[in-house]
């Protein structure tokens, strides 16, 4: 695995750039994961706000719903569950893709006629996975507050304004930057587990399967110990 | 190439959607804790922050005006804060405003509450220390309740007793029972009601002609007015004071004298104590008299014989004639 991230940045940084079927990569990865990620970020957000809503009336601290639903969607649980979506819909993918090309032999037809299978798949793949993840969580968070505001007035008036000044009355930057650049690394480890565990797969269509099913939980499960990680660093700061 | 150009700006707007959302958020954040408008510094100090940390707010009478630049130590009793002030309250913040550290809500975020102080002061400039106000802390209020616990104890304890003694009363089981109480009561408040009335009424007259006195030109309006007159009132106290002494001294004198004499008649001394006292004196005294008046007498009939005598009679008839015109 670690060779194989190695040779991630080595063919990376060496021209020929792919930079169509980089773009391509970007709006099928990202793009496309947009409406599933909106629907949940949405569902997350209302959820959670009714789900707190209760609670927080009983100590009577109702009012402070919208900061403490704003910190938890923006620092942890909007690049988490958008994370393990995102992993589960394209480390999925990218794994079923890659392992059906390497047992129909697609990658060795590709090196034989003179293209960096690598390149092509592997580093086009794991680069728009990387890039697109953080604008899929900060368009998730939006959308998440959002269904929280309409969680929040479900239950009391509260206009939107306001609702957002109690969120950004209690955020800091320390609060959206490592959320911010940790996504960057869990779109990376979803890309790279992905590309690996397709670009490795063998036993026929059993193993594309398998491939699949791997890069999900080894990708998800590289999140949480990359949050856990990043959790610490931020705690340094 | 067509799908490659609807991919493309698909694309581009879900990139610039993001982006915007970020920069949006990121300005917004900066916004708040005021780094994209002008700001002066502030300082002050405190012997514990309680958890203050940079980017919290300041608020000034409950106004946000800017946030907590930083917090340092400067000795081990002493953490000086500085803040960023919005430069539009540079005339409205004086040197004497007091800080103080507050909570936003119950358990929300620590702010820097700043109060205008008493009395006037210059406006603050950049880098000004302005003086604090230490918070109460919980453990200051706890104890300080534990205390008041105490004494409402004590007080209560009292307040049984003395409502146990009150219950086993008998006088003040008679004095509830009796049922002319409250009529008398009743009667006694009418009468109160009635005098402190007249009161007003008097007191309104008084004033009404205090008034009036102080506005006329007599001579009570002078004597409250005027101020010459009161050191001619004072000269006035002096001389009835010198006045009073001199006939204090005259009654020490008569006192002496009455003494003199008292003593004189009690020891048959001197002329009035012979006169008084004396027996053969007064027996003397007494033919004497007695001798005056058969001389005055005999005196009275010759005079008589003389304004008969041919000699004299023409003198008296013209003094006659003289008290008739």
């Amino acid at each position: 695995m670690s060779r194989f991230i190695g040779r991630f940045f080595g063919e990376g940084v060496r021209p020929r750039y792919e930079f169509g079927e980089f773009f391509h990569q970007c709006f099928v990865i990202g793009y496309k994961s947009l409406p599933l990620i909106g629907l949940t970020a949405f569902i997350i957000g209302l959820v959670l706000t009714m789900q707190l809503h209760p609670t927080m009336v009983y100590y009577g601290i109702e009012a402070q719903i919208p900061a403490m639903v704003g910190i938890a969607i923006i620092r942890e649980i909007g690049p988490i569950v958008t994370s393990l979506i995102f992993a589960g819909k394209i480390g999925s993918s990218i794994g079923a893709e890659l392992g059906s090309m390497k047992v129909t032999e697609q990658i060795d037809a590709m090196e034989v006629s003179g293209t960096n299978p690598f390149k092509y798949l592997v580093v086009t793949r794991t680069l728009a996975a990387m890039l697109t993840l953080p604008f899929l969580v900060i368009i998730a968070d939006a959308i998440s507050l959002y269904g929280s505001f309409l969680g929040v007035n479900i239950y009391e008036n509260l206009s939107f304004h306001l609702f957002y000044e109690k969120i950004l009355d209690y955020l800091f930057f320390i609060d959206i930057v490592p959320a911010f650049i940790k996504t960057f690394f869990f779109g990376f480890a979803i890309g790279i587990i992905g590309c690996f565990k397709g670009y490795y797969s063998n036993k026929g269509t059993e193993g594309v399967g398998r491939s699949a099913n791997s890069a999900v939980v080894v990708s998800s499960v590289a999140i949480f110990i990359l949050d856990l990680i990043a959790v610490q660093i931020t705690d340094l700061l | 190439m067509k799908n490659q150009n609807a991919e493309s700006v698909r694309l581009g707007i879900f990139v610039l959607c993001g982006l915007f959302l970020l920069i949006l958020t990121l300005y917004f954040i900066g916004k708040n804790r005021g780094m994209f408008t002008d700001s002066f510094e502030l300082k002050t100090r405190f012997r514990a922050v309680n958890g203050l940390m940079s980017g919290n707010n300041v608020r000034y009478s409950g106004i946000e005006i800017g946030a907590v630049e930083s917090v340092v130590f400067l000795n081990d009793t002493s953490i000086e804060v500085t803040m960023n002030i919005q430069t539009k309250m540079r005339d409205i913040i004086r040197r004497n405003a007091v800080a103080s550290l507050g909570t936003d809500g119950l358990i929300g975020n620590r702010v820097v509450n700043l109060f205008p102080g008493k009395g006037q002061a210059p406006v603050a400039k950049a880098g000004d220390l302005l003086p604090s106000k230490e918070e109460v802390s919980t453990d200051a209020m706890l104890q300080t309740l534990s205390r008041t616990n105490d004494n409402i104890a004590v007080i209560a304890e009292d307040l049984r007793l003395t409502v146990r003694h009150i219950s086993t009363s008998a006088q003040l089981t008679r004095l509830l029972d009796d049922l002319s109480l409250s009529t008398n009561l009743k009667a006694s408040l009418i009468h109160l009601h009635e005098t402190t009335e007249q009161t007003s009424t008097l007191m309104s007259e008084v004033t009404r002609t205090f008034a009036k006195a102080t506005q006329s030109e007599g001579t009570l309006a002078t004597l409250f007015t005027d101020t010459s007159m009161a050191g001619q009132i004072k000269q006035t106290l002096y001389n009835i004071q010198t006045v009073e002494e001199n006939a204090a001294r005259l009654v020490q004198n008569l006192d002496q004298v009455i003494s003199s004499v008292d003593k004189d008649l009690n020891q048959r001394e001197g002329t009035i104590g012979a006169l008084l006292k004396d027996t053969t004196i007064t027996e003397s005294l007494r033919h004497t008299l007695s001798n005056v008046e058969e001389s005055t007498n005999a005196l009275k009939l010759n005079m008589e014989a003389l304004k008969h005598n041919f000699l004299f009679r023409g003198y008296f008839k013209r003094m006659e004639k003289r008290k008739k015109q």
